[in-house]
């Protein structure tokens, strides 16, 4: 976290161009930029210049009056009228700023000093001095906002001085929590840590290294408080607890023109409301403004523009025609339950649009395993999660290929259609069973809800099949686990819940996202074998996502190998084990832990998986591998078929000879993955 | 949940003496010579002096003063008034049920404003339904509430009549008719409340609608309906109390205005004439009941916490 007023600051000498100056202050565009805030410090600047110098400005004396000319309506001589008076209302709402713009400032001012000073000193020192003072903040904080500043103007009085002490001792309280706690966390930090040990003084430290921090957080409160300030100074005014008259402030405008004017002129209500209610609406609008550049939040809105936006369900936009490609399961003759032809995904960033999944193509058949691999930002995860069109728009869209589900394209499917195949046909198991599970309903509501929203039984009906669908995954004391929440459960028996729940209406496929990955190693191997007994019994297909592959050999019939965003290798699972086909399979498998390959060098593959956007022109792969040739560096590399049932996406994938795991297959399981080296 | 209860209540404990001795202090704190400004100003004669000083105990030292002040307190005795010679503790009670039942229809009103108005724009964000929503809120949060109370009086009740324009009805003399006095006053306190309540609302929403859970209710054939309505809202409503427990501080603050406005006669109504006639006691009185008014209401918006959150619960 910088500090915005860095940006808005001054520069540090030299400034080539104001253009060039203006492109490196990316923040203090997206600032101004954002909806009506410059517009909103023009009122601001206007209003302090108004209360600056309004004797200059305003066209008539405030308190002029003439009565001849009473409550009279917009002319040349008087813009926005006169009041019950005479008086003319521009000029009064011009020197009303003064009080306004007064108190406001004087207000925050003091509030700040009053709430830095406690703050910090609570939050460095600690200790009973913190309690204290921590202990009359909550004080300040117990009383109605008002009330209290109610409380202070009736000791100190009314003049504009006053209302501000008043104000200030309601604002205090919060900012100086605030300061507190943003004091304990910087105090926390190393370099404070490490400034106090070598003997800096305290006062010094506070101010050079714990001000800035605060102050970042700050501003957006000032910005706010300006605006509250404003609202409580004309609230006192109206109630006639402001500057004694002649002095015009905006609240005793506005309550004069009601005790006079109500029933007789009520335009006259307008002008001090308006310019009140616009006053607090700049200082609001430019403390969201900076809230939201501080938070990022700006960008966030802009970069989902472009993408039709839809709840629940990811956006396609094809193109009409998607060609078939040769594909492996129309060599092997069985009909696929889901066929994934093509698949292209973007998402719409700051850059543009990336393309994350590249026409990715392969079948999961009936009663199936089939491996999803790669390494994070390969690709798998999207792909998988584009399969019942979860991932969200904006910023995600399909941009081409299909995918059918006994032979009905799910791209083509309305929200209601595709809703009653989700859970029922085809069910999901995400990676993290704690953050997958919604923390405020119970683990039995969970499951039953699963249950009734595609078949109509009766609440018990449902509680019983819940209570079987727990059994069925091993959980012990079923019934009395359906009262749970899930912070209650452990790890391993989360992930069994949400296996139950994926479970509960008998799915045909069952697409398993990292199922194990954010469950310990003892665990793992519980949750295999678990998945390994259901499907038997189940006779499910599965698509099973991960970057473990010790792990999948074990369980799938075949594999697919993504990287960045394409698939590289498609192959059985023996197959791809004994000889892989692309330079990538092989340097996955020699870095898996758990596999003994022939070369068993366990070395990691150099470099990372490239960001979506940043591919390597030619084979993606081509800067990581050993095996790269000049023409690797340039063309791009279809997928073809290398063998009847196999397909390889290298170049070079005839001469070259990689090296598998052997013959014997040596694979350590997923049990004991840490003894294999 | 009982033991939660208890180390609130525990809690508030040292917080109140601090507000009852800062109360009790705004005697003490007044310029000049408080007894002279109780006895009636300039015009006290010595021996009404005298009298003020020995009832209030002005002699003894401040701790000891603050001591007696505390012991009536807690007995109920909060002062006689200075201007009527009333009992401030039976006026207080008196004019309780008006300031309370406008808070809580205020507060209803901005459940019913807020809550829609915050799913609305928190389901599309971005859409145009949002835009108009989110700029209600900026207008609801910088409308003055006496300036929108002066406008609905202005229009709905002086203009086209629907609604009268002051004045207040028991609820225990007629329903009908305290409903009627008490709608323009609720509407006025609670829109700004709504407008804050739909804004969190949007915010925690959209987080909410970005979570693996989601996700998850989603990936199990989740309606629309449901998952928005029950997921979603549910775990985005969290915040939103706390926002609220926040805000009633503004009610109750508010209040005083409205009441004002709409002559209400109300605790803000009484503390008003208390400033302006110099009844401290008054001041007091009233401060002391708001503070409390206020930890009640939190209490109660914190009950609510603990039973959306599961693990606030438990614990």
């Amino acid at each position: 976290m910088t500090a915005v007023t860095g940006d808005v600051g001054l520069q540090d000498g030299k400034r080539p161009s104001l253009r060039g100056w203006w492109a490196e202050h990316q923040r203090l565009q997206r600032f101004l930029v954002h909806g009506g805030v410059l517009l909103s410090i023009a009122w601001v600047l206007l209003m302090i210049v108004f209360a600056l110098f309004a004797p200059f400005i305003a066209p008539h004396d405030p308190n002029a009056q003439n009565l001849a000319d009473t409550n009279a309506g917009i002319s040349a001589g008087h813009w926005v009228g006169t009041d019950d008076l005479g008086r003319d209302v521009l000029s009064r709402l011009i020197y009303g700023a003064q009080s306004s713009m007064q108190v406001a400032f004087e207000t925050v001012g003091l509030a700040m000093v009053l709430a830095l000073l406690i703050g910090l000193v609570a939050g460095f020192r600690g200790g009973w001095i913190d309690y204290l003072l921590m202990r009359g903040a909550d004080a300040g904080l117990a009383f109605p906002p008002l009330v209290l500043a109610l409380a202070v103007v009736a000791v100190l009085g009314t003049s504009v001085n006053d209302t501000s002490f008043a104000l200030a001792a309601v604002f205090a309280p919060g900012f100086a929590r605030f300061v507190r706690g943003q004091t304990l966390a910087v105090r926390e930090e190393s370099f404070v840590e490490a400034s106090t040990s070598i003997g800096t003084p305290p006062a010094r430290i506070v101010i050079v290294r714990i001000l800035p921090n605060v102050m970042t957080g700050l501003v957006v409160g000032i910005a706010i408080a300006l605006g509250s300030a404003v609202l409580a100074e004309s609230g006192l005014a109206f109630l006639g607890l402001g500057p004694p008259p002649p002095a015009s402030g905006w609240g005793s405008m506005l309550q004069e023109a009601y005790d006079t004017s109500l029933f007789t002129h009520p335009w006259s209500l307008v002008p001090a409301g308006l310019t009140i209610a616009l006053t607090v609406l700049a200082f609001n609008t430019i403390g969201d403004s900076l809230r939201d550049t501080i938070s990022g939040a700006a960008t966030k809105s802009r970069r989902q523009r472009g993408v039709k936006r839809q709840r629940g369900i990811t956006a396609v936009a094809r193109p009409a025609q998607p060609t078939p490609p040769v594909v492996l399961s129309q060599a092997t003759g069985q009909p696929a339950l889901l066929e994934v032809r093509d698949l292209s995904v973007e998402f719409q960033t700051d850059a543009g649009r990336v393309r994350v999944v590249d026409n990715v193509s392969f079948d999961v058949c009936e009663g199936k395993i089939v491996g999803l691999v790669g390494e994070s930002g390969s690709g798998k995860t999207v792909s998988s999660l584009a399969v019942l069109r979860l991932l969200p728009s904006p910023p995600a869209q399909i941009v081409g290929g299909s995918i059918k589900f006994n032979g009905r394209d799910l791209f083509d499917m309305e929200f209601d259609e595709l809703r009653r195949i989700r859970g029922r046909d085809i069910a999901m198991v995400f990676q993290d069973p704690l953050a997958s599970l919604d923390p405020s309903f119970t683990v039995g509501y969970q499951l039953m809800e699963a249950i009734r929203l595609h078949e109509k039984v009766t609440r018990a009906a449902a509680k019983d099949r819940a209570a079987q669908l727990l059994e069925g995954v091993h959980i012990p004391d079923p019934a009395q686990r359906l009262s749970a929440y899930p912070h209650q459960l452990s790890g391993g028996m989360r992930q069994r819940v949400m296996i139950a729940m994926a479970l509960s209406c008998h799915p045909r496929l069952l697409i398993a996202d990292e199922p194990t990955t954010a469950l310990d190693v003892t665990v793992q191997a519980q949750i295999v074998e678990l998945l390994r007994e259901l499907r038997e019994k189940e006779d499910l297909a599965v698509l099973f996502v991960t970057h473990d592959l010790a792990l999948i050999s074990e369980l799938s019939d075949e594999i697919v190998v993504m990287y960045a965003g394409q698939v590289v290798e498609h192959s059985p699972t023996a197959d791809l084990f004994g000889r892989p086909l692309h330079p990538y399979t092989a340097a996955l498998l020699a870095a898996s832990p758990g596999i003994r390959t022939e070369a068993d060098s366990h070395a990691l593959i150099a470099g990372q998986v490239p960001q979506a956007g940043q591919f390597p022109s030619g084979c993606r792969f081509h800067p990581r591998c050993t095996y790269a040739e000049e023409a690797c560096r340039t063309a791009p590399v279809e997928l073809t078929l290398a063998a009847p049932d196999r397909q390889s996406r290298c170049r070079r994938v005839e001469e070259l000879t990689l090296t598998g795991v052997g013959s014997e297959v040596a694979i350590r399981l997923g049990a004991d993955p840490v003894g294999a080296s | 949940m009982g033991r939660l209860v208890l180390r609130r209540l525990l809690s508030i404990i040292p917080v109140l003496l601090f507000v009852s001795f800062a109360i009790f202090l705004l005697l003490a704190l007044v310029p000049g010579d408080p007894a002279v400004t109780l006895a009636g100003g300039l015009t006290a004669t010595p021996a009404e002096i005298a009298r003020v000083r020995a009832q209030l105990h002005l002699n003894d030292p401040l701790l000891v003063q603050y001591w007696h002040w505390l012991t009536a307190a807690l007995h109920g005795g909060l002062g006689t008034s200075l201007s009527t010679g009333q009992s401030v503790g039976s006026q207080i009670a008196a004019r309780f049920p008006v300031t309370f039942g406008l808070v809580v229809a205020a507060a209803i009103v901005s459940l019913i404003v807020g809550i829609p108005l915050g799913i609305l724009s928190g389901v599309r964000p971005g859409g145009s339904l949002d835009s108009g929503a989110r700029s209600f809120s900026s207008l609801g949060l910088a409308v003055p509430s006496f300036w929108l109370g002066i406008l609905l009086v202005s229009i709905l009740a002086v203009h086209w009549r629907i609604f009268p324009s002051t004045g207040y009805t028991a609820i225990t003399a007629s329903f009908t008719g305290w409903l009627k006095d008490v709608t323009l006053p609720a509407v006025t306190l609670g829109v700004g409340v709504g407008a804050t309540l739909a804004r969190q609302l949007r915010a925690s929403l959209i987080d909410a609608l970005d979570t693996p859970y989601v996700r998850t209710a989603w990936a199990k054939g989740g309606t629309r309906r449901s998952v928005l309505l029950r997921h979603a809202l549910k775990n985005a409503s969290m915040p939103v109390v706390t926002i609220f427990g926040l805000q009633i501080g503004y009610l109750l603050g508010g209040a005083v205005i409205v009441e004002q406005i709409f002559s209400f006669p109300g605790l803000g109504t009484y503390m008003l004439s208390g400033i302006t006639d110099h009844d401290l006691p008054v001041v007091q009185g009233v401060a002391v009941i708001f503070v409390l008014f206020q930890m009640a209401m939190s209490l109660l918006v914190d009950m609510s916490y603990s039973y959306l959150n599961p693990k606030v619960r438990v614990a």
